[in-house]
């Protein structure tokens, strides 16, 4: 599923003054990409990210999730894209603090009306692939940094979503936690072909990933493609699989 | 729904301290509002079913044949009593009492004191439940209520401990009571105490009890005649009005009129029939009276009658003559007869003329209560004009029936009236607690006030609570808001979430109330209130405090409790529905 930007503009109000974000922006992304878009705080990454998920809606400009202009789409039907076509990572992992792991995994096949039993064995499969198997009864405060955005990253792709969205998803952990967490993203990417944008300000995320779009000011000031086989695959499932944090 | 409903429990669940804070002022206000409703109820049971079951009844039906002094009499109780039971169901209807009280000068050991002596039925088959009701109510601690319907004893009676004291007497002592009879005799009797009662009903403290054929015996009843009857319903609220107005219409008099025999020089059969004294009756009588011997006004007075002109001629009667009637008793084998003066004769129709006299009825319902004649159907036997004949309204019935009235300012206004015009027929009144017993449920409506104020301090409760905690939760849970509107929650969802969050929460915490109401409710009936010569004592039940929860008062509350809740959760729920998802994920604490 494409996402294609077209001269793009968000603009807020604060204070009674209309601050722009987003100033024109044109961008496409094609399935599958592993992208990020950088920039300095303030420059609209996340404002950018909140557009094509149906969070936020743009002042002026085309926006378009494979072939609906979510322009066009009511509220519910924004919902329902974010629902079975978009999943979320955000950089303060955003769990809901009185669910458990595997609770706070199941909760979106809960809204898609999937039934108890393959929900528990859906989300219990994803947990153990994310390297959480052992800890599906936790509650997110009974878990590391790395190990809660695991359960973001888990949550984000139950529903096996064709894009997912992840707002600075590295910002809150270590290096070799956030490389990790790279890694099994990249993993993901490549077994389950989910496109995967990312915002941040995160050197490593920017070097990992494939195709970097580079924003001041709400502009899109550069768009490096850096091809495949940045990521050494064996490495990263090694790794994963020796620490879960 | 049911996802939206198990997301709701499981946030309830673990968010578990707030939830508890809430929860437990909620449990609290539920606590006090079914404690209060049911306290409120108990008393409405103690005045409905105790109190005015003793008092007035829920439907009364009184009598008065004095035109000075009150004399609660009616002549033929079976009448009575057939009307009763053919205009209320029986499954309406729990019982139905003479109530026949007097006041009386009681003379004790060296002491004195004014009472109501009260008669009791003893001879009527009662319920096993009705006779515990009975026995915690008189609460006779010294001596046995069962001694009232001893034969061998002189007028058992049954007193207050209070009365006793004031009499100076004890059990097996002897009273003297002083009072006027149905007759206007002054009368005396003496009483044996066979009870001394720990009563807390106000009511009953200034009471002497005894069986009812023995106050009749003393008043002068004869076996056919009753005091005034009270009429229980099973259920009063619902039934009492509409009884009272079924058994009105039903009781509407018959003419009055003495079938019988005028002896003269000869003999004849007659109709005696009474004019009312009122300035209408007399304006009409005046108006179309012919005489044919003797003066207008003579015949008006009370002293004589007025006899047809060929009735005259047939007895050999004339103005001044006597003449002598007799007529066969309704209750009694042997006629009875009285003598009294023409004062005039009057012409009219032949049939008119032939078989009636005309009496004052002052005169005339003297004759007829004191010796109620027999029922006449016969038209022969007993000739009444009809109704369109001239005299007819001025003519007088069995007895007057008074107006339905709704409240005791209207039949005391009714009273006032009736006392004006001075009737001379027995009046006859149907009447409801709700005129007989206004003080009494006056009290009750001060109690369901007291109740509305619990509940409208419920209400504060959970309005001020459910919108803070409501405020507060949406306020720390805002991420968590916009984090479920990221992954595909729909906004009414969301709404849907925090609203029944607090249905939840308010029905828990109203189980909780209704089991703490019911754990209160049972440890304040355990405590014994000594409340003798307080007035507040009739709103005990053997001298603690009456509770009467229902379970349809229950499910109300509960019900009305939780509408108020998601009413007041229903403005947060929409605000933090309407968010925007952008905006609650930017939102830090």
């Amino acid at each position: 599923m494409q996402i294609s930007i077209k001269n793009l503009y968000k603009n807020y109000q604060l204070n009674g003054l209309e601050v722009p974000a987003i100033r024109g922006i044109d961008l496409t992304i094609k399935k599958g990409e592993f992208s990020a878009i950088a920039g300095p705080s303030g420059s609209g990454k996340t404002t950018l990210l909140n557009i094509i998920g149906g969070l936020d809606r743009p002042t002026a400009g085309e926006i378009r999730v494979g072939n609906d202009d979510l322009n066009k789409l009511n509220q519910k039907e924004l919902s329902d894209l974010r629902l079975h076509r978009i999943g979320f990572i955000f950089q303060a992992y955003n769990l809901i603090p009185v669910l458990t792991a595997l609770e706070n995994v199941e909760y979106v096949l809960l809204l898609q009306g999937v039934l108890k039993e393959e929900r528990t064995t859906r989300s219990t499969r994803i947990l153990e692939e994310v390297g959480l198997g052992e800890y599906i009864n936790r509650f997110p405060k009974e878990l590391s940094g790395g190990q809660q955005q695991r359960v973001a990253v888990a949550r984000a792709i139950v529903s096996e979503p064709e894009i997912i969205l992840a707002d600075e998803p590295t910002a809150n952990l270590d290096q070799k936690t956030g490389a990790l967490l790279l890694d099994l993203m990249h993993d993901l990417n490549h077994k389950k072909n989910i496109t995967f944008l990312f915002s941040t300000h995160d050197q490593m995320v920017m070097e990992k990933a494939r195709r970097l779009v580079y924003l001041t000011d709400g502009t899109s000031n550069s768009d490096t493609f850096r091809g495949h086989g940045h990521f050494k695959d064996n490495k990263i499932k090694k790794k994963s699989k020796k620490k879960s944090n | 729904m049911k996802f939206l409903l198990t997301i709701s429990l499981r946030n309830l669940l673990r968010q578990k301290r707030r939830n508890i804070f809430l929860g437990s002022a909620m449990a609290f206000g539920v606590m006090i509002l079914i404690t209060a409703n049911s306290f409120s109820h108990g008393v409405s049971d103690i005045m409905f079913n105790k109190l005015i079951v003793y008092m007035t009844g829920h439907v009364g039906i009184t009598f008065n044949e004095g035109t000075g002094r009150r004399i609660p009499i009616f002549r033929d109780k079976e009448r009575i009593l057939k009307v009763i039971q053919n205009n209320i169901k029986k499954d309406e209807i729990a019982d139905v009492d003479e109530a026949i009280g007097m006041f009386c000068r009681a003379i004790g050991n060296g002491k004195a004191d004014n009472v109501v002596v009260v008669g009791i039925d003893m001879s009527k088959q009662v319920s096993e439940e009705l006779e515990k009701e009975y026995m915690e109510s008189f609460n006779v601690v010294e001596g046995s209520y069962d001694d009232l319907a001893r034969d061998d004893i002189e007028n058992p009676v049954l007193l207050s401990r209070q009365k006793a004291e004031s009499l100076n007497v004890k059990r097996n002592d002897v009273i003297r009571i002083r009072f006027q009879n149905v007759y206007g005799q002054d009368m005396a009797a003496r009483a044996v105490v066979v009870g001394l009662m720990a009563n807390d009903n106000l009511f009953m403290q200034g009471v002497l009890f005894v069986e009812l054929k023995n106050i009749k015996k003393m008043m002068g009843y004869r076996p056919q005649e009753c005091g005034n009857i009270q009429i229980i319903l099973k259920n009063p609220v619902r039934d009492a009005v509409k009884t009272a107005d079924r058994l009105h219409e039903a009781l509407n008099p018959g003419p009055a009129f003495i079938a019988g025999t005028v002896r003269g020089a000869a003999k004849a059969g007659v109709t005696i029939l009474p004019f009312m004294a009122d300035n209408d009756s007399k304006r009409i009588m005046r108006e179309s009276f012919k005489l044919a011997s003797g003066r207008l006004d003579d015949v008006l007075a009370k002293d004589g009658v007025m006899i047809g002109r060929r009735l005259a001629g047939l007895i050999g009667a004339y103005p001044g003559s006597k003449i002598s009637i007799s007529f066969k008793p309704r209750f009694a084998d042997k006629d009875a007869s009285f003598t009294c003066k023409v004062n005039g004769i009057f012409t009219g129709p032949p049939d008119e003329e032939e078989k009636l006299i005309y009496m004052h009825e002052s005169l005339f319902y003297k004759y007829f209560y004191s010796n109620l004649p027999d029922i006449i159907k016969d038209k022969d036997k007993a000739y009444i004009p009809p109704d369109d004949s001239p005299f007819s309204k001025a003519l007088g019935t069995e007895w007057v029936l008074l107006d339905r009235t709704a409240t005791t300012d209207d039949a005391t206004k009714k009273e006032a009236q009736i006392a004006k015009k001075k009737i001379k027929a027995m009046t006859m009144d149907v009447n409801t607690m709700y005129e007989t017993a206004s003080d009494v449920l006056k009290l009750e409506g001060v109690l369901n006030l007291v109740t509305l104020i619990a509940v409208l301090i419920l209400f504060f409760i959970i309005v001020l609570g459910v919108i803070n905690t409501l405020r507060m939760s949406i306020r720390e849970r805002t991420r968590e808001i916009g984090t479920i509107r990221a992954i595909g929650m729909q906004k009414r969802d969301v709404r849907s979430i925090f609203i029944l969050e607090t249905v939840s929460l308010t029905f828990f915490a109203s189980i909780c109330g209704v089991v703490l109401a019911f754990i209160v409710m049972e440890l304040l009936s355990l405590i014994k209130f000594n409340v003798v010569d307080n007035p507040m004592g009739i709103l005990l039940l053997n001298q603690r405090l009456h509770f009467l929860p229902t379970i349809s008062g229950i499910i109300f509350n509960i019900l009305f409790i939780i509408l108020i809740a998601a009413a007041t959760a229903y403005f947060p729920s929409r605000r933090a529905a309407a968010m925007s998802a952008a905006d609650a994920l930017r939102h830090y604490e």
